[in-house]
């Protein structure tokens, strides 16, 4: 009788490792929604102060995650002192931080360190502000500096996910995970802007690889049949409901605050226009091609998105096409970085593939 | 349970609380004012600092001298090949003028800022030239870069490591 309560007992538990690592998913979340509603805040209302609710999202998503990881890292570090054998599905393996004053699991690491680099570029960001004013740039440099900092946050959710792809949550979570990276990463490229002015439209550039490397990196952790096409189906909804949210968000926090929208707004969703559209097509491609190197599937999938990227912008915002010239360029360069991007992504894929803890044979 | 969704519940108010009179968004307080005449239109252009710099943002204002009804246009800033052309739209936080908000100006040098009205007196065209931006303030540009650049050398460090470590395929 007591076996079988003590069996159901188990069933009903929620698995070891889900739990952070769902905060830390949960507070990268978080930021992608801040990120999304403080772009189309500024595009469409304007005003800026530091205690905004786009920018109170942002900073509570870095919060989230880090003081998840920061309590991981802590009770790794008091199991292994009391010389209890610590799990390695939580986060990966342990790691000796400072020495071996804390045991981190590397997951957790990463994330924490995100999350503790978005707290100093915010201070960085401040006193930018102080000096420059409340400018609404994304490309700034503190700006890029705390996009960076909740990229690497982003990248430790992966890991802590990739750690778990034996179960049906690490699998889910890293599709979630590296979805949530690919669509934040599309804002982070906008840092290309600061590069000199030339034929070649950077931006679109760093868009075509960071999609190519984050989709690769994520199909080759999951590992089976139909993992990037997961990535990009995650991807798409989040570009969807994104699309809906942005504008809403924006318009209903300015009724709450009493301010009114900018004349002449044109509407778009903003980041939600900046992920390619053709990013389902891509997928499909690299799906097709997965026997092929990694760098054909990748020069195909940055052929795709250069190719497409100018349509897009002319779909959403009916901008005129660009001229011959800085068009096939920048198709080339896509290409080109795009098979560089299939060729890193897969061997990413393949590190993540690592942080899962050995299978134990039987017999042992 | 109830008493972390209590827990919960107080610190979110707190949060509110405190952040409530921290966002309070600031008026438009204009120090500088020049004057174009754009056809028949006079009008008045208002700069919240003064002298400009190259990077940082002010609210500039725009206002005709017998107000914006019935009126619209373009104003476009410019600088050799540099050109920034923008709708002429109401001040968000001054509404009876137009104005650009939290706006900068990229690079130092002599701008031209250029006014195309279209209103109940017909089109007028204006120019205000030699509008003096000076350097930047702060560090130097690139230093600003390879400090806010530092996450992303962090990373490319993380996956030398991790490259070097897992050459055996999974």
């Amino acid at each position: 009788m007591d076996l079988t309560a003590s069996v159901a007992a188990e069933a009903r538990s929620v698995p070891k490792g889900l739990v952070p690592a769902s905060f830390v998913l949960g507070g990268t979340f978080l930021s992608l929604v801040g990120l999304t509603w403080d772009i189309q805040w500024h595009s469409d209302v304007g005003p800026d102060t530091f205690f905004t609710m786009p920018h109170l999202f942002l900073y509570s998503g870095s919060a989230v995650a880090g003081i998840a990881s920061l309590v991981v890292v802590l009770m790794t570090t008091a199991a292994q002192r009391r010389g209890q054998r610590t799990d390695p599905i939580v986060g990966g393996r342990a790691v000796g931080v400072f020495g071996r004053t804390f045991a981190a699991p590397v997951g957790y690491l990463i994330s924490g360190i995100g999350a503790a680099s978005f707290l100093l570029y915010g201070l960085w960001d401040q006193w930018w502000h102080g000096l420059y004013g409340f400018d609404a740039v994304i490309a700034s440099p503190p700006h890029i500096g705390l996009l960076l900092s909740v990229s690497i946050t982003m990248v430790g959710a992966v890991m802590v996910f990739a750690t778990a792809r034996e179960h049906r949550w690490g699998l889910f979570g890293t599709i979630g995970s590296a979805a949530v990276l690919l669509s934040f990463s599309m804002v982070t490229v906008l840092g290309l802007q600061a590069l000199p002015r030339g034929t070649v439209d950077s931006v679109d550039v760093g868009v075509a690889f960071m999609s190519v490397l984050i989709l690769l990196m994520g199909a080759g952790a999951v590992g089976r049949r139909g993992g990037a096409l997961a990535v990009a189906a995650v991807v798409a909804v989040l570009q969807a409901v994104f699309w809906w949210f942005s504008p809403w968000a924006a318009e209903v926090y300015a009724d709450a605050t009493g301010l009114p929208v900018r004349d002449y707004v044109d509407g778009v969703p903003a980041l939600p226009s900046m992920i390619p559209m053709c990013l389902l097509i891509v997928a499909v491609a690299v799906e097709l091609l997965r026997k092929l190197p990694a760098a054909v599937a990748g020069a195909v999938g940055g052929l795709i998105v250069t190719v497409c990227a100018p349509l897009q912008t002319s779909l959403v915002y009916g901008a005129s096409l660009p001229d011959t010239t800085p068009y096939v360029f920048t198709v080339l360069l896509g290409t080109v970085f795009g098979a560089l991007a299939g060729l890193l992504g897969r061997r990413f894929g393949q590190m993540l593939r690592h942080l899962a803890p050995a299978k134990e044979t039987s017999h042992a | 349970m109830r008493k972390t969704a209590l827990c919960l519940l107080s610190a979110i108010l707190l949060l509110f609380g405190l952040a409530a009179p921290a966002s309070a968004y600031e008026p438009v307080n204009i120090v500088h004012t020049e004057k174009v005449q754009a056809g028949p239109y006079n009008v008045t252009v208002g700069f919240s600092t003064w002298p400009l710099k190259a990077m940082q943002s002010l609210d500039f204002t725009f206002a005709p001298d017998d107000g914006i009804t019935g009126k619209a246009g373009v104003v476009m800033l410019s600088l050799g090949e540099e050109r920034e052309g923008e709708r002429l739209a109401r001040h968000p936080r001054k509404r009876e003028v137009w104005g650009l908000d939290v706006y900068s100006l990229p690079e130092p040098g002599d701008w031209t800022m250029r006014f195309d009205i279209e209103g109940p007196a017909g089109t007028g065209t204006g120019e205000l030239r030699n509008l003096k931006v000076m350097e930047q303030p702060g560090p130097p540009l690139g230093l600003s870069w390879a400090i806010s650049t530092i996450p992303l050398f962090g990373l490319v460090a993380l996956i030398v490591i991790a490259w070097r470590r897992t050459r055996r395929p999974v």
